[in-house]
This record gives C-alpha cells, structure tokens and sequence, in this order.
C-alpha cells in the first residue's frame, strides 16, 4: 500500500482515526465467523459523513478496495477484510440524531446498535421492531447490510420495511439520500436493494428508521412436546387457523438443554419446546391466544407456562437468545447455518437432517423460527480432532442444499457473505446472478466496495472507453471477462 | 396506424420479443390493462406494444405457507378469488383492482387505503421473475418469506414503471383473510382536525386496517378486520375517541360497508379519467396531511377549481384530484408541489392535461440520486428500449 495513501488516509480521519499497528489490526480481521481471517492492510475509523467521502474518494483515486464494518457481529464473514484493502469502521458513528415520537421516525448514525434506538423512545411507548438475537451489540449499519430479521419478523418484516431512507456514500465518493422521512420518494426504490446489499453498493452513514408503538398486550406461551413433530404440528394448526402471531419458535432437546446449562430459563425438559407470542389491541390478542392455546393442546402439548409478566417474558426470550452461545456449554465448538424451508416443507427436511445427524457423526442441534421456515442448525464438533471442523462445513452445506430442494433458501438472515457464495448457484441461474449485478456494475463499477462477497463470480462491468486496461479483478486473477 | 402490438403467452414470449426489439432497436411500451398509463411522463416515442395479458398462467397457491406466485398479466381480483379459496389474500386494494394487473400493480408499486395495515407491494413481494431487456430471463428472491440470498431485485422493480425489464411472474406473501369487518366513519369540521385526530388513533392501540381520509366532506374512514368481537370492542374504543376529538361518528357494516367503500374506491379512479383533470399524489410527514390538505383546499378554492382528496392520512399519502381550468389547475400544482417540497416531501402527477404534464414535469425537481438511478437503467436497459422517456426519476421544470 502506497504510502501517499495512507498519508491522505490519516489527514482524512484526524488523530487516532487510522490504525496500522498489526495489534490494532486483530480485532478487524473476522467477523462473527471466526474461521474466516483476513488482515487488513489498514483500519480507518470516521467520524462524520464527510469523513467517510474523502475516505471512498481515496479509494476510488487509488483503486483500493475498502470493506464497511460495523460491530462485527455477523455471520456469514461480509465483513471479512480484503487483504491489500482497508476496513471502514463505524463504530464511532454511533449517535442517534433525531427521534420524531409524532410522526414515528429516528434519524440515526450506522454505529448505533439495534437495541439503543428501542432504549432511547422506550419512554415514550415505542420500539424498533427488528430484533436480531444479537441485538445488544449489533448495528444498524449491519443491519442494513444483511436486511436482519429476528425473531418477531414474522409479523413485523425485516430490516428493509423498517427503514424509510438513508444517506449512503457511493463507490465513486458521492452522497446521496435515498428514500427519507416521507414516503415514496420519486424514483427508483434503490434503497430497496440497497437493504441487505452486504456492503457491495454503498456505505451507508444515516439511516431513518420507522418506530412503532408498544402494543397494547403481549402474551407468550412456552409450551412442551413430546418431538418436533408435534411441535411442528402445532406451528402448522396455528397458522392455517388465520393466526399470524408476533413469533413463533422452536427448540429441539439439544438446544434447549444447553440454554438450560447457560441461562437457566427453566424451560421443561421435553424433546420440543415452542414459544409463541402474540402483540396487538387487548381484544384480539386474549381471543386469539385462546385459540393458540387450544390448538396446542390439541397438537399435544405436554406442559403451557404462560408468561405472567414482563420478567417472565424475559426469561423466556433470555433462553432463546442465548441458544447460539450456550452450544459451548455442550460442545467445543459448533458451525451454525441459517437455511429456510417453506414451513409445509419443515417435517420433511428436519428427517432429513436427523438422517445426516446420525450418518455424520456429529450432533446437530436445532433451533429455529419456526413460523417462517427458517432454520438454525448448530453442528458440534471439535477443532482439535483432526478433519472435524472441515467435516462440519460439509454437514452444513448438505443441509443447506436440503432448504433448496425444498424450494428454501440458503439464507434467511445472516446473509450470503463469503461464507455461503459458492452455495448461491444452488439458488439462482448464471442469468439470475448477472442480473443482481447489473446493479452492482450500476454502482462499483471497479469493484472496489466490499469485494469477492455475495456472489460466486465477479461480473465485470462492461468496457471502460479508451484503450484496454485489465480490470484490476482479472489481475488479481480472481475474476474472467464475460 | 396502430402499433404493432404483441402478446406473448409465457415469460419465454416475453423474451423472445424482447431480443427481437434489442436487435432491432426498436422502443417498446410495456402494457398490463392500461390503467396506469398517465403515470410518470408521457412516452415520447415507441416502436412496439408488448401487452402481459397473455401471460396468466395459474396461481401458484400453498396456503401453508401463506404465499402465492401469480402471472403478471392476471388481474388482481382474479388472483384474489383464487386466494381465497385457502380462506388467505394478497391484501392489496389499489383502485380499479378488476383489471389492473399483478405486473402492473408491481411495476407502479401501487396500493389502497389498507396500505395502513398491509403495505404497498414492495412489502409483500418476496420473488420475481423478470425478462431483460437483452432477452434473458431472470429471477431474484424465492418463495420463502425469510430470504437474504442475492439482491433483492423484487424491491427494485416496485414502481420501475417498466424502465428496467418487463416483469413476468411475482411471488408474495399473503394475509389470512378477516373474519369480520366494521368501518367507523368519523366526520369533522375542518381539515387540521383531521389531520390530528388521525395521529390520535394511529397513536392508540387500535389495529386498524385503515385510517383512510376523504375531503370534502372531512371524514375518515376508519376500519376493523379481525375476529368479530375483537372488531366490536376497537369499534366502539375508536368511537370514543373519535368523539373526544368532536368528530361525528357512524358505525357500517355489511352492505352498507360495502357500498360506502365501492363508492370510496370509485371516487379513487382517478387515473382512469378523462383528458381534462389532474391528479397528484402528495407525499408528507403524517404531522402535515392536515396542513397541506388545508391548503390544497384553500388554493382550489381560490382558483375556483373543483378538489377532492382520499389517502392515507396517517402515513402522509394524499391524492388529490383537480378539475377545472387548467391554468388554474397547474396554478394549484404549483402551490402543492413547493408546499410539499418545502416539507421534503413531493408532488407526483399520476395524471394531467398534456400541457399542464408538459409545463410542470410529473415528478418535480431532480435529486442527488439522478446520476446512480440513471446508471441503474443504463446497466439493465443499455438501449433505453423499455418505457422510455417514462423513468420515475426525470427532473420536472417547476
């Protein structure tokens, strides 16, 4: 990396905004996918929006590749350094700057974690409804990124129905705002795409986000079963009964037991247990919880605790979350995949994945969102016996190649990254992964933002007028001419 | 002359036709019934029509998983009758939704007053399938409703107006079907007070499926889809609260109900009308519909012009319709256009005179996001074949 570089680099964030030192480099060099490592050539860490322009400008002036990062929570390695590229870290863009109660709206900076922007309108009634497990330290720049869900999306919607607008810094240096606080800004829905993008198209430095009021009543049921079958069954009665509730989740007996071990949610100890909340106007809820409550019944439910109070709820939700950490409770170390299934489709590949279970070796645990298809298997294994962790890749890649023949997807949140590109061709067609990067070519024409994520193969953007220069992705020999 | 006109039967059709205009050079316009064509500038130049009618193949129902795929060329209530077979529906209720077509509705992410509850299509859709412009066909999202795998082109296309690719299938999410339904009308004496007894309601724990406003007469339509005591008991807690507002309220249900939102729906039409009206669509802060509709009011009464309002009230959703003298109609425009600016909001013609469109521009003044939106259409459409002249982004003259 040239030096005159770094030295605009440095002028461009202030003291202390450049880290280069290989110590300082550590905590950049993976995400919550710790397999995958890269060490950046440097870290910058802006301020401002304005920061973050003449840091892209540099970029773009030099041809380097830059990667957006927020609080490193995800899990599919999209922020997974590019070597000989810098990382832009927007943790200390971390301030809420407008909170509208009237008109339901927060103007809020990328580094703002998801559950800060519920704690600061709690006072007055509100929330943000998308709710990742890993909401405490996740940020809404992230978010952005992997369009996060959570478990209360299956009613609420993702990450892209809760935010009306941002203001994104171009791979060419440019600000723009797209959408905003009204609706239906004229032209075309980019910020659509632009949500759950992974940081290819842009490099978002404001977001608006939509508020909702706390509903008048929530109720949530745990209830216990005798398998995932009957569980399962449960799910499907519910929803064929014209119930949409607020989430609807599922555990299996290795995960609720590592929960049990983690966080003592004091959940019963039976092969299945599901949590089903509802939200809304007071009426409604009780009668249709009602309705829940007998279906579950009827579906044979072994025990029914319903939360009492908030502190109950809690308690409940506590054992849910936890899931992904307690598995080390249980196991050594655990590879987690987020495949989804149509919901008619669950029975069938839960017996496929019980049948792999068995054919692999390896215990997989499974907790998932139930309502929406979307699976969580935690495969355990252990790094230190030899072939194990490789193993364990491929038992995650089989399951993911079982969502798809279900007609699923091989992400339902976490995102594709770099973990999951070379399943995307499962998914989509040559032509279908063209046209996604048409978009991309529209945008990063160089490639510069956020590459080798997402997509299995880098198209290249056309030709560049003058004469014929190698793409600076064929010389690094990781991409071909179409 | 006619334009030659094509009307291809499967999205392979739709290609073909579509490699054939590319080689050719030739425009083409992309049609469903037609009933959106004012929207967005009027096209300069076309070579070809490519009607989607013929594309309508059979709703792709599983009600398990409360999601469908429906053909672009079907009509929305077509595919809604299919729906509720499984007791489920695609809830979306823009108007005219007897002939406007699922690609259309898409193209033009138009929706209704239950778009306080349920979205416009950009929310619901979690697939698509596309013909490019170059003749390939591609597809993006699937038919589950938690997917992050690739760009989701699906968003991207909603209200494209047909400048990217013709879209021929699209896959949703669905909502089960109510079983019951009760619309409380609240009138008031003036526009403010309506403007703030919307925020009232939108900020109780009411679930309304809509807060719908009509003006004149000031009212809203407020309305109730849930079990049958659940919609007893908020009709009877927004009715008080309707009263402590001072509104005047009236409780419909059944045919009454019914024919009262026909009527609304009808009164909504606007794009379907004749040469001689405009309709604009406003877009503000839910905090100013009471303002900008009092003034929207007090300029078309000064201009002696006829005005009549519906939208979303607590989303910042107005159309508003103006018949009368045309000078006196751009007159008004012109006035909601810089009122709504003014409160970063737009004014967008959905329909208008040709040279009131000519003079005013259908989207208003241009944003930073021109050059990255320009570039987006150049990528897709190299040729610039598909609708041209009618990308929703144009800077206007006013």
């Amino acid at each position: 990396m040239h030096k005159t570089f770094l030295n605009d680099l440095a002028r461009a964030v202030g003291p202390g905004g450049l880290l280069q030192d290989p110590a300082d480099l550590l905590t950049y060099e993976s995400d919550g996918l710790p397999h995958l490592r890269a060490t950046p050539a440097a870290v910058v860490l802006p301020q401002t929006t304005e920061e973050v322009q003449a840091i892209v400008r540099l970029c773009r002036r030099d041809g380097v590749p830059f990667v957006a990062r927020g609080h490193g929570s995800g899990l599919s390695g999209g922020a997974l350094p590019v070597a000989d590229g810098i990382v832009i870290g927007l943790s200390r863009m971390n301030r809420i700057l407008k909170v509208d109660i009237p008109n339901l709206r927060a103007v809020v900076e990328p580094g703002v974690t998801n559950l800060a922007i519920t704690k600061q309108v709690a006072p007055f009634g509100c929330y943000y409804a998308p709710d990742p497990s890993s909401q405490i330290v996740c940020s809404i720049g992230g978010n952005i990124a992997e369009n996060s869900g959570g478990a209360h999306c299956l009613k609420y919607g993702f990450t892209v129905h809760h935010v009306l607008g941002v203001e994104a810094v171009l791979p060419d240096g440019e600000i723009v705002h797209l959408g905003g606080a009204v609706l239906d800004t004229p032209g075309l829905d980019l910020l659509g795409v632009m949500v759950g993008s992974e940081g290819t198209l842009a490099v978002v430095t404001k977001a608006t986000v939509r508020l909702l009021r706390r509903p008048e009543k929530v109720t949530t049921l745990l209830a216990g079963f005798a398998s995932i079958d009957a569980a399962g069954e449960a799910v499907s009665a519910i929803i064929a009964g014209g119930i949409v509730p607020a989430a609807v989740e599922m555990m299996d007996r290795l995960t609720i037991d590592a929960a049990e071990a983690a966080v003592h949610p004091n959940f019963p100890k039976t092969d299945a247990v599901l949590i089903v909340e509802l939200d809304g106007q007071e009426s409604e809820v009780d009668e249709l919880f009602a309705i829940v409550e007998s279906l579950c019944r009827t579906c044979g439910a072994i025990t029914m605790e319903v939360a009492k109070d908030q502190a109950q709820r809690e308690r409940i939700w506590k054992g849910r979350k936890a899931a992904f950490a307690a598995m080390g409770r249980v196991s050594p170390n655990y590879y987690v995949q987020d495949g989804v299934v149509p919901r008619t489709r669950l029975p069938e590949v839960l017996r496929r994945i019980r049948a792999l279970e068995e054919r692999s070796g390896l215990r997989i645990g499974n907790v998932f969102h139930a309502g929406d298809g979307n699976l969580h298997p935690l495969i355990c294994y252990d790094e230190s016996v030899p072939g194990q962790a490789e193993h364990a890749e491929q038992v995650a890649s089989e399951i993911l190649k079982y969502c798809v023949e279900a007609g699923g997807s091989i992400t339902g949140e976490h995102g594709v990254g770099v973990d999951k590109k070379q399943s995307m061709p499962r998914m989509f067609s040559a032509d279908d992964l063209d046209a996604m990067q048409l978009v991309r070519c529209a945008f990063d024409p160089t490639g510069i933002c956020n590459p080798g994520k997402v997509f299995p193969t880098p198209r290249l953007c056309g030709e560049v007028p003058g004469p014929y220069r190698q793409h600076p992705l064929e010389q690094a020999g990781v991409a071909e001419r179409f | 002359m006619a334009l030659p006109l094509v009307e291809p039967a499967d999205a392979a059709g739709v290609a073909a036709e579509l490699k054939r205009a590319n080689g050719g050079k030739l425009a083409v316009t992309i049609r469903g019934a037609g009933t959106k064509q004012s929207w967005g500038a009027p096209a300069p130049h076309t070579d070809m029509v490519l009607s989607t009618l013929g594309l309508n193949a059979p709703v792709d129902h599983v009600a398990g998983d409360l999601v469908a795929t429906a053909p672009a060329g079907a009509s929305l209530d077509a595919v809604n009758d299919v729906l509720r077979r499984g007791r489920q529906w695609l809830p979306l209720d823009p108007p005219g939704s007897h002939l406007a077509t699922i690609g259309g509705i898409v193209a033009t992410n138009d929706s209704g007053p239950r778009r306080h509850r349920y979205g416009t299509p950009r929310d619901l859709i979690i697939g698509i399938e596309i013909a490019l412009a170059d003749g390939r066909i591609a597809h993006a999202g699937g038919r589950v409703v938690k997917n992050v795998a690739g760009y989701d082109l699906s968003k991207l296309l909603c209200g494209s107006l047909g400048s990217l690719a013709v879209i021929t299938s699209a896959t949703f999410k669905l909502a089960p079907l109510p079983q019951a339904s009760s619309t409380l009308v609240a009138s008031v004496g003036d526009l403010r007070s309506l403007g703030a007894l919307a925020l009232a309601i939108a900020g109780s724990p009411l679930t309304p499926t809509t807060i719908e406003l009509q003006s004149p007469p000031h009212r809203l339509l407020i309305r109730f889809e849930t079990s049958p005591k659940a919609t007893e008991v908020q009709i009877a807690a927004a009715s008080s609260l309707c009263t402590t507002h001072g509104a005047v309220t009236a409780t419909l249900t059944g045919q009454e109900e019914a024919d009262t939102w026909r009527a609304h729906e009808l009164g909504m039409r606007g794009e379907m009308s004749n040469d001689t009206r405009t309709i604009v669509k406003l877009a503000v802060l839910p905090t100013d519909v009471g303002e900008i509709l009092s003034r929207a009011d007090a300029a078309a009464t000064a201009q002696r012009i006829q005005y009549a309002a519906v939208g979303r009230a607590a989303l910042g959703i107005i159309v508003v319709r103006l018949d009368g003298d045309p000078l006196a109609q751009a007159a008004v425009v012109s006035e909601l256009r810089r009122e709504a600016i003014a409160r970063r909001g737009s004014a967008v013609l959905l329909a208008a005179p040709p040279d009131l469109h000519a003079r005013l521009g259908a989207w208003g003044p241009g944003a930073d996001t021109a050059p990255i939106m320009r570039a987006v259409k150049a990528q897709f459409d190299p040729r610039a074949l598909l609708n041209r002249g009618r990308e929703p982004w144009e800077a206007g003259r006013s």
